[in-house]
């Protein structure tokens, strides 16, 4: 067999054995990303499933407890509201009417079980740098390299 | 001054588009004056962008609020130093600096030092002019950094705070050069497959411009790396964002176009390849703007969302079908002058090892991609997580980390010889005795012992090849030999310095990604909290005003295993102009861990919530950069540049090595 066959086969098998893991690890962490509205939209059949969700916060429904452990408030991206409960450390700029990404699962149609709320951080190419949250305190999605 | 900055882009604009065509066709048609015409329009294009650039700079640092970005990206208060970073800060200025850097690197290729006439300077020329126009057309038509603000306001909305920061003095505008720097490789690659031209002369002037477009990137990625571990505030450094992605893809594909070149040097192999990667390696950088202009990632970037992107998508579309016609069309002209002979040759080790870099950027790019495919397959949009990325890192690292242990000692284009396959018997030995004494310190990760016992293999393998290179040297004093081997290959010694440096960049990754632990503590003022090893004392709160923001800083005194080990100081800063709180990590670094602590609001003066993390061997990460970088630096410098080796008086080992290679042969051998 020739050099170049050997080598071949070689790159069709880490190839494979690339894509089972990148497809095990895909299956383990993937998430719905929908909008509010979807969200509410199609709630029947998102009931249970992992979401990212996006959307902005309702102004006048934030409520955060002391200890900034847990949050509830309100979704929206144009029309439905979606109605959010968190559990963990959230973002300290956290904040009414700021864009936010709520993971989560929804646990019935009306209540959206919020395990990490992310900020959207400014960045460079930022057009309207007044209104938006800081980098510094946006947490990010934990998993990565650390 | 905003009319002249206009005037002048449009200058740039028009001066640029007339030099890519006059240079084109003065290449073709052999019309000499041609060809002058529009190298002085060149250098009167980037002139004119050099006026830009200034302007803006000097607007910025002067709070010249007539300028519409200026009143975007600066303020009063902000300190002269971040005003200038502000130049990057925008979209408009971060295109501008990129132009800029690109209108310089052109006329530093066409004008920099030679060591043979080449015939594809001119062609290369215009198409770095070509893309130089581009980039200033969008300037001109989209992103207008000299655009005069509607009314002049006493005050500017300021830099966003998270920007506030020593790395963002130098992170973008390397990364900018990094992409700047991949257009020249490119241009190479359109200008030989135009003129039928791919032969060594071309990896000789492509070579330098690869390594030096790869070591920007690379510096640029790794002070993103850094800021994003100090400022973000989550514990990590690496979070494969869309953004963090797109510059990674290209350097991957980067790295793997570097080692491909060294193939086609010594063995004329992976001629295809190599051109394709530089064709590949330019079009991804392109991508990496598109993800953050277009709108349509889900990124914790903020992005405006703009047709620019668009634009860049357009002209990537551009490049891969242009690209895929031309190296078709010259398919003939890069057909391999051997076969690879055996997998026990450094070129199939090469082959191996741009493989699964590529590979890795592939999934890297279909795990960003995965919203637009997932819609455009399924009908749904899905995100991937962490999981997907690294679960593809573990198996294509180590097969990396193999292939660095085993290329010191593999030949280019013959097998093995006995006494190499014993050193990488006795390398390997190495590499178990590495793992067994992991294993023995208590690790178990089957990750961790294999990065353990790969990571000592490649130290052993680099030490022994030197050790045999020293020995053929005529020299009995070991270390001269060893200093004269160093000096008669200065490149090939610059690869190993790099290899280390991924070498410990890999023990850093495996040491912080898999031995993480993590505390969240409510600690009330006076009290101790005890943690794997750590007492932990919070001892007072205060406050500091600084500079447009005030900080609430907590002391926190560590003990280590009885002892007092650090003291930190997390913070929580107030930006008075922004309205707003951002979190202010401390980091305690040390060789075998880094404790990083992060502090939350809202308990009241006395109570705090904090955040404690342990990153064990985070510093080798680090390390490994500055390492690399210092092997990349070693390896520009022209082969001429290093001293001669130092000569020895002749001993009676002379006669017994006479077989063995001199200095001086060495060195040309080197040289070839």
């Amino acid at each position: 067999m020739s050099t170049g066959r050997k080598l071949a086969i070689g790159a069709v098998v880490v190839a494979g054995i690339t894509a089972s893991m990148a497809y095990l690890g895909g299956s383990a962490s993937w998430q719905y990303y929908v909008t509010a509205d979807e969200c509410v939209t199609n709630a029947d059949s998102l009931v249970g499933t992992r979401l990212r969700v996006s959307g902005k916060i309702v102004p006048g429904t934030l409520q955060v407890t002391a200890d900034r452990r847990h949050a509830v408030f309100s979704l929206t991206t144009a029309e439905a509201t979606l109605p959010v409960a968190c559990s963990g450390p959230l973002p300290d700029n956290l904040a009414e009417d700021i864009e936010v990404v709520v993971e989560g699962r929804l646990e019935h149609p009306g209540l959206l079980r919020g395990n990490k709320v992310l900020t959207r951080c400014s960045s460079k190419y930022e057009s309207d740098p007044a209104p938006v949250s800081s980098a510094s305190t946006a947490r990010r999605e934990r998993g990565g390299l650390r | 001054m905003t009319v002249l900055g206009q005037l002048c882009l449009l200058a740039a604009m028009v001066a640029c588009g007339y030099a890519a065509f006059a240079c084109a066709a003065g290449w073709r048609l052999g019309h000499r004056g041609l060809s002058r015409s529009g190298v002085a329009a060149a250098v009167a294009g980037v002139a004119a962008l050099t006026v830009v650039a200034t302007i803006l700079g000097w607007a910025l640092v002067g709070k010249d609020f007539r300028f519409a970005y200026v009143v975007d990206y600066s303020s009063r208060e902000l300190p002269w130093h971040y005003s200038l970073s502000a130049f990057w800060g925008g979209q408009a200025g971060s295109l501008l600096l990129w132009a800029w850097l690109l209108g310089l690197l052109a006329l530093a290729y066409r004008f920099g030092p030679r060591r043979e006439a080449s015939p594809l300077v001119e062609p290369t020329f215009a198409v770095l002019l070509g893309y130089l126009g581009f980039l200033v057309a969008m300037m001109a038509f989209g992103a207008d950094p000299m655009e005069p603000s509607t009314s002049v306001p006493s005050e500017g909305a300021g830099l966003g705070p998270s920007l506030q920061h020593p790395a963002m003095l130098v992170h973008p505008p390397v990364i900018f050069l990094g992409y700047a720097g991949w257009a020249v490789p490119f241009a190479l690659a359109v200008a030989g497959l135009a003129a039928g031209r791919l032969d060594a002369h071309w990896v000789r002037q492509t070579r330098p411009w690869v390594l030096f477009s790869w070591l920007a990137l690379g510096i640029g990625i790794l002070l993103g790396a850094q800021w994003a571990y100090e400022e973000l505030g989550w514990g990590g450094y690496w979070g494969w964002d869309p953004v963090e992605n797109g510059s990674l893809i290209p350097w991957l594909t980067g790295t793997a176009l570097v080692h491909v070149l060294l193939a086609w040097r010594y063995r004329g192999v992976l001629k295809k390849t190599a051109v394709l990667l530089a064709i590949a390696t330019f079009g991804l950088c392109n991508f990496a703007t598109f993800l953050t202009r277009s709108g349509i990632f889900s990124s914790l970037h903020a992005f405006s969302q703009s047709p620019l992107g668009w634009m860049f998508l357009v002209f990537m579309a551009v490049l891969a079908v242009g690209g895929g016609v031309l190296v078709a069309f010259r398919r003939g002209a890069m057909m391999p002058d051997h076969p690879i002979p055996a997998l026990g040759t450094r070129e199939a080790l090469v082959a191996i090892s741009a493989f699964a870099l590529v590979l890795l950027a592939a999934v890297a790019l279909v795990g960003t991609l995965m919203i637009p495919l997932s819609q455009a397959f399924f009908g749904e949009r899905i995100v991937v997580g962490a999981a997907f990325y690294n679960n593809v890192l573990m198996p294509i690292g180590l097969l990396l980390l193999a292939a660095t242990g085993i290329a010191p000692l593999v030949n280019w284009g013959t097998a093995l010889l006995p006494a190499q396959k014993r050193t990488l018997l006795l390398a390997t030995f190495v590499g178990a005795v590495s793992a067994g004494i992991a294993l023995a310190t208590g690790i178990r990760h089957p990750m961790a012992l294999a990065v353990a016992g790969l990571a000592a293999l490649a130290v052993a393998a680099m030490a022994a090849a030197l050790i045999l290179d020293a020995r053929r040297r005529d020299d009995r004093r070991r270390w001269l030999a060893v200093l004269s081997a160093l000096r008669s290959r200065p490149r090939q010694y610059a690869g190993f310095l790099v290899h280390l440096g991924f070498v410990s960049l890999a023990v850093g990754v495996t040491g912080s990604s898999l031995g993480t632990h993590e505390r969240e503590l409510d600690v009330r003022q006076g009290e101790s909290i005890e943690w794997t090893g750590y007492s932990v004392r919070f001892t007072r709160l205060f406050e500091r005003d600084l500079p447009g923001k005030t900080a609430v800083e907590a002391q926190l005194d560590v003990a280590r295993n009885g002892l007092p080990w650090c003291t930190l100081l997390p913070a929580q800063h107030f930006h008075r102009l922004q309205n707003h709180w951002t979190s202010r990590v401390a980091v305690h670094a040390a060789w075998t861990r880094d404790l990083y602590a992060i502090l939350h609001r809202g308990q009241g003066n006395d109570r705090i919530h904090v955040t404690l993390i342990e990153n064990p061997l985070m510093r080798w990460i680090w390390l490994g950069g500055c390492v690399m970088t210092a092997g990349a630096l070693v390896g520009l410098v022209p082969a001429g540049r290093f001293p001669a080796p130092p000569s020895s008086p002749p001993g009676p080992h002379v006669a017994l090595r006479r077989k063995r290679l001199s200095p001086k042969a060495s060195r040309a051998a080197d040289e070839r």
